[in-house]
C-alpha cells in the first residue's frame, strides 16, 4: 500500500498556502463587486402599503407537533406530517381531512406532496388515491437510504427523481422507480438540514444548508459544488430560492434570515431585529419575491420586505414553534405548521373588501336589537 | 514511519480537494451588485400585480370562504 497522495512538489504546506491564497482572492473578487447595497438600489421602489395578511383558518387534527407541511399542485390540498406518526392530507377549502396515513416512524421530518422522509434514514414515496378503502401504508415504497436521518426531500421537475438531504452530511439524487442512487453531493462538514431546487427555467442546480453554517449551490448532473456561502453564525435550518432563480434566502438559528445574490456571489441582505432573538426555522417567498415569510422558535411568523430589508408585518397565533411556512402554488395563501399541533392558513384581502367587512360589523353593532341575520361571506 | 506518511497523505488528499474546490469557485464569473440587484428589483416590480399576498384577494373571488346560509326571522 503506497502513500500515493503525494505528488511531486505538492506538500501539505504548499497546498495549505495555496488554499489560503485562493480564499483571499475569492474575498477580494467578491468585495470588488460590492459597489452598492440592495436596499439602496431599492430606494426608488415604493414602500409596501399596510399588509392585511391575517390567519383565517386553523386546522386541528394532529395529536402532536406538526413538523412539516406542503401544498398540493391543485392549490387546495395540503399535506402535513406530525410527531404523532401520521401524515394527513387536508382540503384547505373545507378543512376536511381527506387521508390519514399512519407511519411506522414518528419523526417524519419532511413531506413534499408525495415523498416522505424522516429519522429512520429512509425516504418513502406513498401514492395517494381517492379510494378510501385502499391500504395506502402498504403501498409505501422506500426510495432513498442514507446513513443518517433524512432531513429534506424534493421531487425533481420530472417527478422521476428524488433529491434528499441528510444528517450524514450529504445530499443525494435517486431514481424513484428503481431506488438507485444517481448522484451524491459531498462538501458539507455537518448535517444538511434543508435543500431547494432552482426554478425550472434556471437550470439544473439546487441549494442546500446545514449545521456547518454553510449554504452550498450544486450542479445536479456533475455533483460539483459550484458556490458556497458562509456568513451565518449558526445552523442553517432552511434555504429557499427567489422566484427568478438568481438568488436565495436562508433561515438560521442565529435569529437572522439572509439573502444571497447568486450572480454577484455574495450575501446582499440580512433580515434581523434586536428584538428577534430566537432562531428562524423556515422561510418562503411570496410569488413576486417581494415578501419573505419566516417562521421562528418564538412562535411568530415575521414577514420581511425583501428589497428594503425591513419587517413588513408579523403574524401571531401559533402557540409553539413554527416548524414550516409555505406559500400556496398560486400565491394566494400562506400555510404554516407548528409544534402546537395545528396548521394555519393566512391570506390578505384587498382594501375594498376590508372596508365592506368593517361596514358590516358596524351594522351588526348598530342594529344589535334587530332580528335579522345577514349573510357574511368571509 | 510509513504509518505517519499514510495519515499525512490523507490530509494531503483533503487539502488537494479543498484547493480544487476553491479553484472552481475562483474561476466563476461574477457581476456587480448594482447590476444584479437591479434585476432582482425589476423581477419584483414586474410581478407585484400578480402576487395575491401583496395585493390581497377580493372577498367574492376567495376560494377559502365559508358558505353560510342567510336566516331571516
Amino acid at each position: 500500500m503506497a502513500c500515493q497522495g503525494l505528488q511531486k512538489g505538492e506538500t501539505l504546506e504548499s497546498l495549505k498556502r495555496e488554499s489560503e491564497t485562493l480564499k483571499k482572492k475569492l474575498e477580494e473578487e467578491r468585495n470588488k463587486l460590492n459597489d452598492v447595497e440592495l436596499h439602496q438600489v431599492a430606494e426608488k421602489v415604493e414602500v409596501l402599503s399596510a399588509l392585511s395578511i391575517k390567519t383565517r383558518r386553523v386546522l386541528k387534527g394532529h395529536g402532536n407537533k406538526v413538523l412539516c407541511m406542503d401544498w398540493c399542485k391543485d392549490k387546495r390540498r395540503m399535506v402535513s406530517s406530525s410527531q404523532d406518526g401520521k401524515v394527513i392530507v387536508w382540503d384547505a377549502f373545507t378543512l376536511n381531512k381527506e387521508h390519514g396515513v399512519p407511519l411506522p416512524c414518528t419523526w417524519v421530518l419532511a413531506c413534499a406532496y408525495a415523498p416522505l422522509s424522516g429519522l429512520d434514514n429512509k425516504c418513502s414515496v406513498i401514492p395517494l388515491s381517492l379510494d378510501k378503502n385502499e391500504n395506502l401504508a402498504a403501498k409505501k415504497k422506500s426510495v432513498a437510504m442514507h446513513t443518517n436521518y433524512v432531513s429534506g426531500c424534493s421531487f425533481t421537475n420530472s417527478d422521476m427523481q428524488l433529491l434528499t438531504s441528510s444528517g450524514d452530511g450529504t445530499c443525494a439524487l435517486w431514481d424513484v422507480e428503481s431506488g438507485q442512487l444517481l448522484q451524491s453531493f459531498h462538501g458539507h462538514t455537518a448535517d444538511v438540514l434543508s435543500l431547494d431546487l432552482a426554478p425550472s427555467e434556471t437550470g439544473n442546480t439546487f441549494v442546500s444548508g446545514g449545521c456547518d453554517m454553510k449554504a452550498n449551490v450544486w450542479d445536479m448532473r456533475s455533483g460539483q459544488n459550484i458556490q458556497s456561502f458562509e456568513s451565518h453564525e449558526s445552523d442553517i435550518n432552511c434555504v429557499k430560492y427567489y422566484p427568478s432563480g438568481d438568488a436565495f434566502a436562508s433561515a438560521s438559528d442565529d435569529a437572522t434570515c439572509r439573502f444571497y445574490d447568486l450572480r454577484a456571489d455574495r450575501e446582499v441582505a440580512v433580515y434581523q431585529k434586536d428584538s428577534i432573538i430566537f432562531g428562524a426555522s423556515t422561510c418562503d417567498f411570496s410569488l413576486s419575491g417581494r415578501l419573505l415569510f419566516a417562521g421562528y422558535n418564538d412562535y411568530t411568523i415575521n414577514v420581511w420586505d425583501v428589497l428594503k430589508g425591513t419587517r413588513a408585518t408579523i403574524l401571531f397565533g401559533h402557540e409553539n414553534r413554527v416548524s414550516r411556512v409555505r406559500v400556496s402554488p398560486d400565491g394566494t395563501a400562506l400555510g404554516s405548521a407548528s409544534w402546537d399541533s395545528t396548521l394555519r392558513v393566512s391570506w390578505s384581502f384587498s382594501t375594498g373588501s376590508n372596508y365592506i367587512f368593517r361596514f358590516i360589523k358596524l351594522l351588526f353593532w348598530v342594529n344589535s336589537r334587530l332580528v335579522l341575520e345577514f349573510t357574511v361571506a368571509f | 514511519m510509513s504509518g505517519k506518511m499514510c495519515s499525512s497523505s490523507s490530509s494531503v488528499i483533503q487539502a488537494q480537494k479543498l484547493v480544487d474546490q476553491l479553484r472552481v469557485e475562483a474561476s466563476m464569473e461574477r457581476f456587480k451588485i448594482s447590476l444584479t440587484a437591479a434585476d432582482l428589483v425589476q423581477y419584483c416590480q414586474e410581478h407585484r400585480r400578480s402576487d395575491p399576498l401583496l395585493t390581497g384577494i377580493a372577498a367574492s373571488s376567495n376560494p377559502f370562504k365559508d358558505k353560510k346560509t342567510c336566516v331571516i326571522l
